[in-house]
This record gives structure tokens, C-alpha cells and sequence, in this order.
């Protein structure tokens, strides 16, 4: 076997996170089994990214076929688009499994360690499943294993009551949207041999286009639930505070984003472009759910849920940039419908890279405050310098400040839609130009949101005790941390490392496209951007230096002897005008009691309380669910529990089913 | 020779902004009937802020200090993409309008944490107010320069002077003039001007800008005042490559660029008379009402790229 070919890393990885370190972890519960397991799932992770390299820069194709050892087709198969997202799940799982050595250590029960590290390893290895199954059997035995193992994860922390009500949420939300999914590969069936990704290819083909629209809708309802987008997010702000934070990580930084990979693998590989009106409603998913993600993240001051409802937007940026490619598609103009497919990849994968990052920066606050409530937080940045220094990063990312990843894939998807005004006489022309408003208002308010958050939690005064008592993480936690934040900024200021190979993948997607010249300009003037900005800082710190004194002075308080943590900005309190200017959205119930009731000139206590209600669940899911209680109430009625009844229907079946084929031949 | 000459614009873009301010500051006073100090002031106050102690409340991190040299890095580095006496500028074919925009993005989003770090109650204000108004001023800005792209089927700003250079004025289409309403109403709220915050308040009930800065003094002060001189200046000369060029110098010779120098003062003097004339005229909008204002200009920045699409059909 070569070196070149990937076989060999793989069978590693596949091994190591199937078997090898489930088997250390059962075999003892010492502390050292753990640190073994953890080093040989980072190694494996490690062999993978080897691969993931491999196919992404060189397209040295893999190819496994496990068909012997199953009762279905399973064959894994790396090609580009496999390779980008194998890529992205073993170079972000290093650091948060590095990041999750101490963690679980403090933070998870004793008799709950080794399950979790277990479920962990497995839960990465579904993921590189579905990424790289390339028969439907695979992907589905992988989607579906992804699904339970990350609902095992969040159950180990704890089953209260509540937990176990949002994971059920989580759990229902995700087979329905298993449903679409399986659905839709089921609907290639009658038109291609074998579920097989190449029978699928050669049979999409001859579908009729009624068949073809339907699989479209299916795999875009069904991924997008697993996605998040508005909205079928429900789950998300649900299921993701309560997991543990490294889980967390990868449920956000890594899940959400196979189901990324399965929509372009349906829409862009399989279909190759759906519809011809497919890129609107993607486009109007994207814009609603970014624009909704990052309001709803403004109102929050739980950090993990302000967290979840980015990734929301996130998706909404990426769903964006997919539905800008498939309207170009549809236009016949393929250099711009890579270019966009381009933005909205690198999104996914930049995401993954700092909505991690956040996420263990979140995990080292809880970590050191045992809170992620922001108006309990406040001066972390002095205590926890490292944290900081990398949640910044992170948030710079996260709202696409030049020389931070974000804004590459921001700007891209901006210039795509900018190229939209070149295609004449059709609707996409006014629409799309129109989208840089759009995206303009959520980058806006994205940033709001992250001066909301960083400004909170690290800057200023502490709020409360535990922030003043904060210390630094451990080493292994702010390692991880300095790796994501390390691979933000390199892509930030050098994005050819992958928009080169991005270019290759999308030139492979749409067929017939060129090199989007946006993608070496932004690659060349990064670097010139930030030799200016910080050769000009520099030279202003020196002019700023010279001769001068610095000296720390209490700042002036208005008269008052000295100024208390509470009279700096709460977190409500900042983003307070937002929500004023955008209550429409939000709706807030409030209900102010004052008492006692028949004075309300002299009350005695006022209490106030304001919920923000999700209209979803009340005028969207609830007459679903109630539609659905009553239909499984009538059908109660056919379990009476008697025996002689039950023989009956398996009777009256057998005679249906002898009349129907009798009928039939 | 022309990166000298970029050099040049570049430099002058920086350094003649506190004069910028000066000038501003003395057409007010001369509205107002006073006589207003001189239109040096702006860099007396420079240098005297540089030679001052630089204070630092005790709650404050490092992110407080290296705010004011991200924010001039930045401010700074938007300025080279912005031509002045011909049609091109340092960076103003390598990068587009985007960059320009969010360079100044990236200064904002600095200067909003370093209020938030000086642990007082006018900083976190300070910062939640421009968080709102910067937030929705974002797309009437970034739509009103794509309705000009569209035009000028070009995304760098040379190329989109180039453009407009090219065109007859009186032929020039009503895109322009949606696009620099809308333009200069998203510039009055980016640059923190009337009606949308007062520069020369210290009321705390009305403050944006000041309060963000009330924290830092001497030399941070300093880069602070000249960095937010740097973005007025840079949008006022953008405004006027973008909209009105006409009269930069068209190739690289010493009569035509001095031509074009007193063109762009007599412009750029021009828009600060304005300026004035807004500020002196017009109240400041209650805080609330600012969104309606930044509507008004993201309705008018939508229908110019509307009409823009429907011109190049």
C-alpha cells in the first residue's frame, strides 16, 4: 500500500473511535485509561485530518467497502466534498477533545466519565459516517447514530425533568426530519439500481421533474431541520445549553454542518441544482433565519443559548450563500454559482472553527464561574487573559471583521450577490443586489450582539464573586482554545490556503465554472490589509509612547466616592434599544404585580417579570402536536388488549392481502 | 510616480483631517454668530493631548489600551482606499467597498469594547447606543454604494470613479442622486453628526460618541479624536469621488494634480459648509426616532439599487 492513498489512516481512525477507545474506557475507570483514550482519539483525529488533507488538496479519491460485514450496500468514499467536511470535523474535534481532557474531569460525575468519553468517540465517528458514506444505507446508519449519540451525550450530564423534555424535543424534531431524508433517497429508488451515491447520480437523471421537486423539498425541509433553520430550529436553543460544552462544540461547530454537506451533496451532486426556482426559497430561508438567529441572540443573556441562536444565523448566512449558487445555477452562470458555493462552504467550515472556539470559551467560563449567565459576569479578561484573548478572536470572527475568517466568507457571499445585478432580465437581478441589505443588517446587528457578549463577560467590572475569583483555565483547555483561534486568524489573513482547493471542489459541483476572480483577489489584498493596519497601530503605539506616563486613576463617578459594579451596563440593559426598535419580533410578556392590589398608589412590592415567548411552539407546532394526540387517541381504540381481537386483524390482513393479489395478477 | 502621488492622498486624507474638524467647528461658529476658535485648533488639541498623562481606570484591561491604535490602524488603513486628486488610491483597486466599509467595522467594534472596559455607567451607554444606530446604518450604506457599483459595473472604488469620471454630469441618472441622499444620511449617522448624535454635547442624557471616549485621555484621546476626524474626511472625499469627481487630474502631471487639489478643496469645503448648515439648523432626533431616519435612508438606498438594476436592463 503508498503512502498516498488514504486507506490505511482511515481504517485507523475508523478503528481507534469504533473500538479501541470504547475498549481502554470499559476495561477501567482510572484516570489514566481516560487520558489514554483521549490521546488516541486525538491521534486518530489527527491520521484523519492526514486523509482529509490528502483528498481536499490532492483529490487522492478512498475508497472502503464494509459491504461483506453488513446486511446492506456501506461503502465510505472520499471525494472533495467528503474531504472539506472530514476535514473540518477532525481538525476542530483535536482541540475540543483536548479542551475536554480537564473538562470532564471537573465537570462530569465520576461513574459518568468514561460513558462520556465513549459516546463522545462514537459520536465523531457517526459523523465521519455520514460525511464519507457513499451508499444511502451508510449515510442514513450514520445520520441516525449522530442523532441518538448526541441525545446520549446531553442525557449523561444529568435527567432532570426539563433536560429530559428538550432532548425529547430534540429527538422528535430530528426523526421527523430523518423521515424527509430517508424519503427522499427512497425516491431515487424506482429510477437508479441501487441506493449506491453513483446509481443515484446516473438515476437523477431521468427522474420526472414532479419527482424531482419533491426530493428537492424533502432534503431541504429534512437537512434544514437538522440545520436549524427557522423555523425548525426549535431544538437548538434547547439542546445545546444543556450539553456540556466541549459537546456543545461539536454539536454546533460540527453536526449542524452535516447537514450542510447532505443538502449541497443532494442539491448540488445528485440533483445538480433541483428547480429551477430552488435558489428562492433557500435564499428566503437563509435571509429569515439570519435575520431572526441573531435578534433572538440579542435578547439573551444565557451565553450557551445566545450561542445556539448565532449558529441559527450562521446557518442562515451559509443557506444564503447555497441559495445565491443554485439561482445561478439556474441562470446558467457558473462561475458566479461557484462563487457563491465557494462563500457559503467556507462559512461552513469557518463557522465550525470559531462557533467551537466560542463554545469552549463559554465551557472555560463556566469552568472558572461555574455561570454562562453574562449578568453574573463581568472583568474576565484581567483573571482569564488567554480565554480572552481567544474569545475575542472568536467574536471578531463570528460578526466578519477583516482579518478574521468570517469576513472572507462574508465578503465573498457579498460579492456573489453583487454579481447577481450582471444577470440581465431576470428577477435575480433586482433580488439579489438587494440581499447585501440583508446580510449588511444581520452582520450589523451580529456585531452588536458580540460587543454585548465580550464587553459583558470580560470587560469592566466583575458582577459577582465567583467573576472576581475567577481563574485561568487549565493548560489543556487554553491550548485548544489557541489552536481554533490560531486556524481563525490564518484564514482571516491567508484564505488561499483553502480557497484554492474550495475552487477545485466547486468547479466539480458546477460543472463548467471557472476560477471566480473574487477568490485571488481577497486572497491577494488580506495580507496587504493587515501589513497597513497593524504597521499603522505600531507606529501609533510608538508615537503614543513616547514620553509618556501612564498612571491608573479611579474613573470619575459623577460625585459619588466609587463606582460599583452595578452601575456599569447589564446585558439587558445594552441590548435594550434593539429590542425597543425590534419589539415587533420579539413580543415580550410582561406582567408587572404590584402589591397589594387595591392600592396601586402605595404598593407594597412590585415584582416584574418578562418572557419572551416563542410564537412557534404556540401558533406553529402546537396545532401539529394537538392534531397529532387526537389521531393517536382514535386509533386507541383498535388496542383493546384482547387477544382474540388481535387474531382477528392479523385474519382480516392475510384476506385483504389474498384478495388484493388475486385482484392484481 | 503614481504610488507617490497615492502616497500623497493617502497622507493628506490623515493629515488633513483634524483641519477637517477645524473647519466644521468654525462655519458652525460663524452660523451661529460667534467667531469661534481658529481652524488649527484640532491639532493644537493633538499635540497637546500627546504630551498629557494617559489615565487608565483601575478595572480596565488591555483591551482598553490597544482600542484607540486598532481603531487609527483601521481608520488609517479605510483611508487608502479612497481616492482624492485622481482616480485611483493605494488600495482602491486591490480592495472594493466592502473592505472600506468594514475596516471601519472593525474600528467601531474596538472603540464600543474599550467603552465597555472602562467599568462605568457612560461607557456601556455610549456603546449601546452606537451599537444600535451603527447596526441599522450598515445596509442603507453598503446599498447605496452597491447601487453606484451596478452603474459603474465595477466593485473597486477606481474603478467605479473611473466610471463616473467617464460620464457626462447633466446625463448622470437619478440612481445618483437616490444614492447620495441615501449615502449622505447613512454618513451622518456613521460619522456621528446631526441629527443623529451632537458632537459637541457632554450631556449624558444625549451622548453616543463622547460617551464611548469619556474614559481615555492624552494620548489615546488623541488617536481617538484624530481617528474619528480620519472617517469623516475619508467619507466626505468618498462621498465626492463617487458622486462628483469631475475635475481630477486625468493622468499623472503636475497642472492638472494642483487643478485637481483646489477642486477637491473647493468640493470637500463645500459639503463641510453644508455640514454646518445641518448642524446648525436642525435639532437632534430623539434617540428613537433615529431608526425612522436610517429607514428613510435604507428605503431610498434600496430604490436606488432597484432602479440601477432596471437602468443597466
Amino acid at each position: 500500500m503508498q503512502l498516498e492513498s488514504g486507506e490505511l489512516p482511515l481504517s485507523f481512525l475508523l478503528l481507534m473511535l469504533g473500538a479501541a477507545v470504547p475498549m481502554v474506557l470499559v476495561g477501567s475507570r482510572a484516570k489514566g485509561a481516560r487520558l489514554l483514550a483521549a490521546g488516541m482519539l486525538i491521534a486518530a483525529c489527527l491520521a484523519g485530518s492526514f486523509v482529509a488533507a490528502l483528498g481536499f488538496w490532492r483529490t487522492s479519491s478512498v475508497l472502503m467497502d464494509f459491504t461483506g460485514f453488513t446486511p446492506f450496500p456501506f461503502t465510505l468514499e472520499i471525494d472533495r466534498l467528503s474531504a472539506l467536511f472530514l476535514l473540518l470535523i477532525c481538525v476542530v474535534a483535536v482541540p475540543v477533545a483536548v479542551f475536554a481532557v480537564p473538562y470532564f474531569e471537573h465537570h462530569c460525575p465520576e461513574r459518568r466519565r468514561n460513558w462520556m468519553w465513549i459516546f463522545f468517540s462514537w459520536f465523531l465517528l457517526s459523523m465521519i459516517v455520514v460525511v464519507t458514506a457513499s451508499t444511502g444505507f451508510a449515510f442514513l446508519a450514520g445520520w441516525e447514530l449522530m442523532t441518538l449519540l448526541s441525545a446520549g451525550l446531553i442525557l449523561i450530564e444529568g435527567d432532570s425533568a426539563e433536560r429530559r423534555h428538550n432532548v425529547f424535543i430534540y429527538l422528535l424534531m430530528m426523526h421527523v426530519g430523518a423521515a424527509m431524508v430517508v424519503a427522499s433517497f427512497f425516491l431515487f429508488l424506482p429510477y437508479s439500481h441501487g441506493l449506491d451515491f453513483a446509481s443515484i447520480r446516473a438515476g437523477s437523471a431521468v427522474l420526472p421533474p414532479a419527482i424531482r421537486t419533491l426530493i428537492f423539498l424533502l432534503a431541504f425541509v429534512g437537512f434544514g431541520t437538522k440545520a436549524g433553520i427557522i423555523p425548525l430550529h426549535l431544538w437548538l436553543p434547547r439542546a445545546h445549553p444543556i450539553a456540556p460544552s466541549p459537546v456543545s462544540a461539536i454539536m454546533s461547530g460540527i453536526m449542524l454542518k452535516t447537514a450542510v454537506y447532505g443538502f449541497v451533496r443532494f442539491a448540488f451532486d445528485f440533483l445538480a441544482g433541483g428547480p429551477s426556482w430552488s435558489g428562492y426559497p433557500i435564499l428566503v430561508a437563509g435571509a429569515v433565519s439570519g435575520l431572526l438567529g441573531v435578534l433572538y441572540a440579542i435578547g439573551e443573556h444565557d451565553l450557551k443559548r445566545l450561542l445556539a441562536y448565532h449558529s441559527v444565523e450562521n446557518i442562515g448566512i451559509i443557506y444564503l450563500g447555497l441559495g445565491t449558487s443554485l439561482i445561478f445555477l439556474a441562470c446558467h452562470a457558473p462561475l458566479w454559482a461557484a462563487l457563491a458555493l465557494v462563500a457559503a462552504l467556507l462559512h461552513t467550515f469557518n463557522h465550525g472553527l470559531f462557533k467551537s472556539l466560542l463554545f469552549l470559551g463559554s465551557g472555560a467560563i463556566s469552568h472558572a464561574t461555574h455561570t454562562v449567565d453574562l449578568e453574573e459576569l463581568g472583568g474576565l479578561q484581567r483573571r482569564m487573559p488567554v480565554t480572552g484573548l481567544t474569545f475575542l478572536i472568536a467574536c471578531c470572527s463570528i460578526v466578519g471583521l477583516p482579518l478574521f475568517n468570517g469576513f472572507v466568507s462574508e465578503w465573498l457571499t457579498f460579492r456573489s450577490f453583487l454579481a447577481g445585478a450582471a444577470l440581465m432580465g431576470t428577477k435575480a437581478q433586482v433580488v439579489l443586489p438587494l440581499m447585501v441589505g440583508v446580510l449588511a443588517l444581520i452582520g450589523g446587528l451580529a456585531a452588536a450582539c458580540f460587543i454585548k457578549v465580550f464587553g459583558v463577560a470580560f470587560l469592566g467590572r466583575p458582577r459577582s464573586t465567583e467573576a472576581e475569583h475567577a481563574i485561568e483555565a487549565p493548560l489543556a483547555m487554553r491550548g485548544g482554545m489557541t489552536f481554533l483561534a490560531a486556524a481563525c486568524l490564518l484564514i482571516g489573513i491567508l484564505p488561499g490556503v483553502l480557497l484554492k482547493p474550495l475552487v477545485a471542489l466547486a468547479q466539480g459541483l458546477v460543472p463548467g465554472a471557472g476560477v471566480p476572480p473574487e477568490t485571488l483577489a481577497i486572497t491577494r489584498v488580506l495580507p496587504w490589509i493587515a501589513v497597513a493596519v497593524i504597521g499603522i497601530a505600531g507606529a501609533a503605539a510608538l508615537a503614543a509612547a513616547l514620553g509618556r506616563v501612564r498612571r491608573i486613576v479611579p474613573a470619575w463617578g459623577c460625585g459619588l466616592p466609587t463606582l460599583t459594579s452595578r452601575m456599569q451596563y447589564t446585558s439587558t440593559a445594552f441590548s435594550k434599544p434593539i429590542r425597543f426598535v425590534f419589539s415587533a419580533v420579539y413580543r415580550p410578556d410582561r406582567k408587572i404585580v404590584r402589591l397589594p392590589a387595591d392600592q396601586p398608589y402605595f404598593p407594597v412590592s412590585i415584582s416584574y417579570s418578562s418572557v419572551r415567548t416563542t410564537s412557534y411552539e404556540k401558533s406553529l407546532y402546537r396545532p401539529f402536536a394537538n392534531l397529532f394526540v387526537a389521531a393517536a387517541n382514535q386509533l386507541r381504540r383498535l388496542q383493546t388488549g384482547n387477544i382474540q381481537v388481535y387474531l382477528l386483524y392479523i385474519f382480516l390482513t392475510l384476506i385483504s392481502l389474498l384478495i388484493f393479489l388475486r385482484f392484481r395478477g | 510616480m503614481r504610488l507617490a502621488l497615492n502616497v500623497f492622498q493617502w497622507l493628506l486624507l490623515i493629515l488633513a483631517a483634524p483641519l477637517a474638524h477645524g473647519i466644521i467647528a468654525q462655519a458652525k461658529a460663524r452660523l451661529q454668530r460667534r467667531r469661534g476658535a481658529s481652524i488649527w485648533r484640532p491639532y493644537a488639541d493633538i499635540a497637546k493631548l500627546f504630551r498629557k498623562e494617559d489615565l487608565v481606570p483601575p478595572s480596565a484591561s488591555w483591551v482598553f489600551r490597544v482600542t484607540p491604535l486598532v481603531l487609527f490602524g483601521a481608520m488609517a488603513s479605510a483611508a487608502a482606499f479612497v481616492p482624492v486628486v485622481q482616480g485611483s488610491a493605494l488600495l482602491a483597486s486591490r480592495g472594493d467597498f466592502f473592505l472600506f466599509v468594514y475596516l471601519l467595522a472593525l474600528g467601531r467594534f474596538f472603540l464600543s469594547l474599550g467603552a465597555m472596559d472602562g467599568g462605568c455607567a457612560f461607557g456601556g451607554m455610549g456603546a449601546s447606543r452606537e451599537a444600535l444606530i451603527s447596526s441599522l446604518a450598515e445596509a442603507p450604506l453598503l446599498l447605496g454604494l452597491v447601487a453606484v457599483a451596478i452603474l459603474a459595473s465595477h466593485a473597486d472604488i477606481a474603478g467605479m470613479v473611473g466610471w463616473t469620471l467617464q460620464q457626462n454630469f447633466f446625463k448622470i441618472s437619478a440612481v445618483h442622486i437616490l444614492a447620495f441622499l441615501s449615502l449622505g444620511m447613512a454618513v451622518l449617522a456613521e460619522t456621528g453628526r446631526m441629527p443623529v448624535d451632537n458632537p459637541t454635547t457632554h450631556l449624558e442624557l444625549t451622548m453616543i460618541h463622547e460617551g464611548m471616549v469619556l474614559e481615555y485621555s492624552g494620548p489615546s484621546l488623541a488617536l481617538v479624536e484624530w481617528a474619528s476626524a480620519i472617517k469623516l474626511h475619508a467619507m466626505l472625499a468618498l462621498l465626492i469621488a463617487l458622486f462628483a469627481p469631475w475635475g481630477m487630474a486625468p493622468h499623472v502631471s503636475a497642472a492638472p494634480l494642483l487643478v485637481a487639489l483646489l477642486v477637491y478643496f473647493v468640493k470637500v469645503g463645500a459639503l463641510m459648509a453644508l455640514l454646518a448648515v445641518i448642524e446648525s439648523s436642525v435639532a437632534k432626533l430623539r434617540m428613537y426616532l433615529v431608526p425612522g431616519f436610517i429607514g428613510v435612508a435604507s428605503a431610498m438606498s434600496a430604490l436606488a439599487v432597484i432602479f440601477a438594476t432596471l437602468v443597466k436592463r
